[in-house]
């Protein structure tokens, strides 16, 4: 043992502690790491570079650099582009919101004890399970050839004719939303009940005591302790909605690459698409940054 | 006196039944109506699924089919080769969530429990995966696969799971992280000073507590690669390796075929596709996910619950 150690030279005996550990997480990064490499850090640079150039030869993909001609050709000749990015981005602005209110309400709502919680529970699990497929696209009515078996739940007649044409019309387009945000808010409903669990029932039997209502409690308890939670559902919600499959903008590109075979094309297009996603995330993040509760013992 | 305190005390204590009650009912219906909202696309698909070509045209007929038939299924589950396709959704979904399972808890740990350079760094790569949609490496990653030789084949969807990659990795490994992060330090640091090296520290320690995140990923996972059709679609033509939703667009795009022309017969039996059947066929593909889930469904939750993804 000692004539071993004799014989390492001294700088390897002694290794710091802080080296070895780093040596050790990087073991169990290998996997990882090399995952990174092949199927991410890689196809990136492909990507980005096709973004700037043409193809010569599909074979061994010989590219040409070109420069910003494929972003030009996005912004001044491509007539689907803009709008339906516009569209993209409207349906994000409305829907985010929607979305993270009403899986918010669902989580306190079935967080409480009550008759057939396991029934409920499942009901709003359902979309996860069909959802993120196409089924659902289907089933939403957002299929491309039209082939669909819901148009969301429409306004009863009645009340429909004693709020005239306009009005219905709004409360129609509110409706048919709602049923396809609601339909993608599985995920965002589970992380919010894990959230309301985390909170300590200490706070809310404190507050009890010192008279607070339930609707007090809500907006002094529930939602400054929740808070971590809504900025991870904000980024989650706006990735997941300019990601989905359902995204006109994704179907667009889809096209673009796979049937009108512009590959260099669709690498400059969904790379403009990519940088407005992260500049949503960064600003909603920003945005949200401050009202975030940290209770300093994590992270 | 007494008297009239009492019964201002009893009238005050029925109005708060009374509010109690309300509130109860209030409570009900809004969820029963949110939950309606759910279920509504999901009700339809199953009450489309049993009527027949009578039924399906009759606007009368809404909800409840007058007469149940059983045999679109029958006609669904043969027309999209159910028993076929069955095998090769569970193979994916199976080892794609091993893969996660492993590779994700790993990436996870390390960023949990150690210090070490680049951290930071490589974390903002665990985020960027998150963020980064599939669309944009979908052409670079379908031409390496193609170089490869692993075009219609199940590798590109399952060796990246290996990797901590493929299917909503980065939200895994953060899973992982989250969960790692609220555990006490004691653990590993008796396990240290028992001379346990950290490889085993993990495997025999670590793990065995992890069993919450482990749910909740093995769970998502597996769901998320049974609906997935977006990249089987990229990758595999050969109908031998299909997979369950992958071939929904098919009978979809047959309906509309026989909307247009009507004369394009099954070649089952000569039987015209009709939407209930298509719907009997989208509802096949989801039985098995669903009925996994069911039984899953109680400790997923409480998995979800005990993850500590509330602590950002």
């Amino acid at each position: 043992m000692t004539a071993n150690q004799m014989a390492l030279p001294k700088k390897k005996k002694r290794m710091g502690i802080d080296r070895r550990r780093s040596l050790e997480a990087y073991i169990f990064l290998i996997p990882w790491l090399v995952g990174v490499c092949l199927f991410f850090a890689y196809p990136i640079f492909v990507s980005i570079r096709l973004a700037f150039s043409d193809i010569v030869e599909f074979k061994g993909l010989k590219t040409a650099w070109v420069g910003l001609e494929n972003f030009q050709y996005i912004f001044f000749y491509d007539i689907n582009f803009v709008p339906t990015f516009l569209q993209v981005v409207y349906d994000t602005l409305l829907n985010t919101p929607i979305c993270l209110v009403f899986s918010l309400l669902i989580a306190i709502l079935i967080n409480r004890k009550m008759v057939g919680r396991g029934f409920f529970r499942t009901a709003f699990f359902i979309p996860v399970l069909l959802g993120s497929g196409y089924i659902m696209k289907q089933l939403l009515g957002m299929g491309a050839d039209g082939a669909t078996i819901t148009t969301g739940i429409t306004v009863p007649r009645l009340i429909a004719d004693l709020l005239g044409v306009s009005i219905t019309e709004v409360v129609q387009g509110f409706l048919d939303r709602i049923t396809v945000v609601l339909w993608k808010s599985g995920v965002q409903i589970v992380l919010f009940l894990a959230g309301l669990q985390g909170i300590s029932g200490s706070l809310y039997e404190a507050a009890r005591v010192d008279g607070a209502t339930e609707w007090e409690m809500f907006w002094k308890i529930t939602l400054p302790m929740i808070t971590p939670i809504i900025l991870m559902n904000l980024v989650y919600t706006i990735v997941s909605f300019f990601t989905d499959g359902t995204n006109p903008m994704v179907d667009y590109i889809y096209k673009v690459n796979f049937t009108n075979q512009q590959y260099e094309y669709a690498a400059a297009m969904s790379w403009i698409y990519f940088v407005f996603a992260c500049i949503f995330c960064l600003l909603a993040i920003l945005l949200m940054r401050r009202h975030v509760y940290d209770s300093g013992s994590k992270s | 006196m007494t008297v009239s305190k009492k019964s201002g005390a009893l009238k005050s204590k029925s109005i708060r039944i009374a509010r109690t009650v309300a509130l109860r009912f209030m409570f009900y219906f809004l969820l029963s109506a949110l939950s309606f909202i759910f279920l509504y696309p999901f009700i339809t698909m199953i009450a489309k699924s049993l009527m027949t070509d009578d039924d399906l045209y009759n606007i009368t007929v809404k909800w409840l089919p007058s007469r149940a038939t059983w045999s679109n299924y029958d006609i669904a589950f043969r027309r999209m080769r159910f028993r076929a396709y069955v095998w090769n959704n569970i193979l994916v979904g199976g080892l794609a969530t091993i893969g996660h399972m492993f590779s994700c808890s790993l990436t996870g740990y390390a960023f949990a429990r150690y210090n070490f350079r680049l951290k930071n760094v490589l974390f903002v790569i665990v985020i960027m995966m998150m963020i980064v949609p599939v669309q944009v490496l979908i052409f670079p990653l379908y031409k390496q696969y193609s170089d490869w030789g692993w075009l219609n084949s199940f590798l590109p969807l399952v060796v990246p799971t290996f990797f901590g990659m493929g299917l909503n990795g980065g939200f895994f490994i953060f899973l992982y992280r989250q969960f790692f992060m609220g555990l006490p330090y004691e653990m590993e640091e008796a396990a240290r000073v028992d001379g346990c090296g950290p490889i085993r520290t993990y495997a025999r320690i670590m793990l065995p507590m992890a069993q919450a995140p482990m749910l909740v990923c093995g769970v998502l996972s597996l769901v998320w690669h049974w609906n997935d059709y977006f990249e089987p679609g990229v990758y595999i033509n050969n109908p031998a390796f299909r997979m369950l939703p992958s071939v929904l667009p098919n009978l979809y795009a047959l309906l509309n075929q026989e909307n247009h022309t009507m004369i394009q017969v099954n070649e089952l039996e000569g039987i015209v596709f009709n939407e209930a059947m298509l719907m009997a066929a989208t509802f096949l593909c989801i039985i098995p996910i669903m009925i996994a889930y069911l039984i899953l469904q109680r400790r997923f939750m409480e998995g979800v619950e005990r993850s500590g993804l509330t602590g950002m």
